[in-house]
């Protein structure tokens, strides 16, 4: 460790909880907090802070947003009928993204992992079956991560969405198996999206 | 194919050494501990990312080091192929052709080799854990999905198993993990299956060859048979499992018999028999990779001839088809197996110093 100040090793455990941080980039990104002018520290905390005060989930389809409800699911060109989920917000970001896709969106904040104590009760899962007893949703779009997780979390929701009668489908195409969304680029995702297949 | 250099830096008591073999055999001699078996173990972590000795890289560094480099280039049919590994403090980044990568998948197949050492015999005489590690390692190399099918197959058996464990375990949330793992672990059987029946023929040949008459097979003993549903027995054992707090049934519990005269060698053959036959299965996974991949891999065989005697070893290197590049260790100085004459390559190692002889 290079510091012993306490108030620095927080600073470093902070930055060390965040997704895709080591501790050498930890202590890194500390370090440099702390040897560059006061205002940028400043102005970091403050970006946090607001950020966070103004940023909440949707009502309606969880993600995050500064409106409520968010300017997708504000949008009346947008088609209703159709709800892609998604595991995170970065999901519906990149989906965003490829331009492909009209329809709406709903964010699960996570999947399906007993070892992370993630299970149904811990999703948006009840909203997403509120959403589709109240609203005329036709089809439904699995899209979440290649992994595991996602594939068990797609199978879950298609079980549990097969028994309302709504066409349920996966994205399938070029999404590498064990792959985030976040990490397949857009025309792979815009045509994943197309290519998308019922789910059985 | 073939490894053209490596520079290992800082890797065990290597600590700076430049290799650069030759497309055919090439002796490596020296002592015990002298660094000969750090070499292979260089050449196979770049390849593959895994030690054959060890599962806990920081036992790989230099004594006193946090780091090491291992920097492999070998030439294929298609092209040459550039593997960069540094691991620093924990953390290791691997490079091919200059492009990170950070998927186990993404490295495998890149540069294909086959390693054999005298422990090497545990695949006979061994448990079944042992035999499975070798399977899952030899089809990854040659057939990229099955690594996805078995990384999405463990990862749903870590995830079931977690919920086995709960206090109280829902079942439908149990449901669909077993649909995942019959899923994943139909993919598994059918590979496994075709594998070693395809390893069976090889090995039974390359076994002729260095040993002698009696016949070797090798026969796949799946845990669930592939007429059955593994999502049924999976239903069908929850409750049990829930008692024991494990998954009970799967690929996970494969095995397969290695019989020698048709009587399982692992409690019927001589210690001769036995290393002849995990030889033979390591010859066999040579012969069918190429078949699979189009070229041979690169064959490591560490200190293998003192295990055999003089008759034996002419007939392994007889076994050996002359395209293979072949990096083979032994302690023996003098050169009684007269490699020189054969136009093989002879290199020297002293105290982690490599010099050409
Ligand atoms: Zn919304």
């Amino acid at each position: 460790m290079l510091f012993s100040a306490p108030s620095v090793e927080r600073l470093v455990e902070a930055f060390r909880r965040l997704p895709g941080i080591g501790k050498r980039t930890a202590e890194r990104l500390a370090l440099h907090l702390l040897s560059a002018p006061e205002e940028e520290a400043q102005l970091l905390s403050e970006a946090v802070l607001e950020a966070r005060a103004r940023v909440r989930q949707c009502s309606v389809c969880c993600n995050l947003t500064e409106t409520d409800p968010c300017p997708v699911c504000a949008d009346d060109r947008r088609d209703a009928a159709t709800i892609c989920v998604v595991e995170r917000p970065a999901g519906a970001m990149a989906i965003e993204k490829g331009g492909a896709y009209r329809g709406r969106y709903h964010v699960l904040h996570g999947a399906l992992s007993p070892i992370e104590g993630i299970g149904p009760s811990e999703l948006r899962i009840d909203r997403l079956m509120r959403r589709l007893e109240e609203d005329a949703v036709r089809e439904v779009i699995l899209a979440t991560n290649a992994t595991a997780e996602g594939e068990v979390t797609a199978t879950y929701l298609s079980q549990k969405i097969a028994a309302l009668g709504i066409a349920v489908t996966r994205i399938a195409h070029g999404v590498p198996m064990g792959g985030g969304l976040e990490f397949a680029d857009d025309a792979t995702l815009a045509h994943a999206i197309e290519g998308r297949t019922p789910v059985r | 194919m073939y490894v053209q250099r490596v520079e290992c830096r800082l890797f065990r008591c290597l600590e700076n050494v430049i290799f650069e073999p030759e497309p055919a055999l090439n002796i490596i001699r020296g002592g015990n501990a002298q660094g000969k078996t750090s070499l292979l173990e260089a050449v196979l972590f770049a390849a593959t990312s895994k030690s054959h000795r060890t599962n806990v890289e920081s036992e790989l560094p230099q004594y006193g080091a946090d780091q090491f480099q291992l920097r492999l280039r070998a030439q294929r049919d298609t092209g040459a192929v550039d593997i960069e590994s540094r691991w620093f403090r924990g953390t290791k980044r691997i490079k091919v052709n200059g492009v990170p990568q950070t998927r186990l998948s993404d490295l495998l197949g890149r540069v294909n080799v086959v390693f054999f050492s005298p422990e090497d015999v545990d695949l006979v005489r061994g448990g079944a854990a042992q035999r499975r590690r070798f399977l899952d390692m030899a089809i990854s190399q040659v057939q990229p999905p099955y690594l996805a099918a078995l990384q999405m197959y463990r990862q749903a058996l870590r995830q079931r198993n977690e919920l086995l464990r709960a206090a109280q375990p829902d079942h439908d949330h149990i449901a669909v993990w077993d649909a995942q793992l019959a899923q994943y672990g139909a993919v598994m059987t059918a590979q496994r299956a075709a594998f070693i029946a395809a390893l069976s023929d090889h090995a039974a040949r390359a076994y002729t060859q260095i040993a002698g008459a009696e016949p070797l097979a090798l026969e796949y003993a799946p845990d669930v048979r592939m007429d059955e549903s593994l999502a049924a027995v999976l239903e069908r054992s929850r409750t049990s499992d829930i008692k024991r707090r494990v998954t009970q049934r799967g690929p996970h519990r494969d095995d397969f018999a290695v019989l020698v005269d048709a009587r399982p060698a692992r409690s019927h053959a001589s210690q001769g028999q036995q290393k002849s036959a995990a030889l033979a299965i390591k010859l066999a996974e040579l012969a069918l990779a190429r078949e699979r991949v189009g070229e041979y891999p690169v064959l490591m065989l560490d200190e293998v001839l003192a295990e055999l005697d003089a008759q034996r070893a002419r007939r392994l290197l007889d076994a050996i088809d002359p395209q293979v590049q072949c990096l083979m260790t032994t302690t023996e100085l003098e050169d009684r197996h007269g490699f020189r004459d054969a136009g093989s390559a002879l290199f020297r190692i002293e105290r982690g110093r490599l010099e050409k002889d």
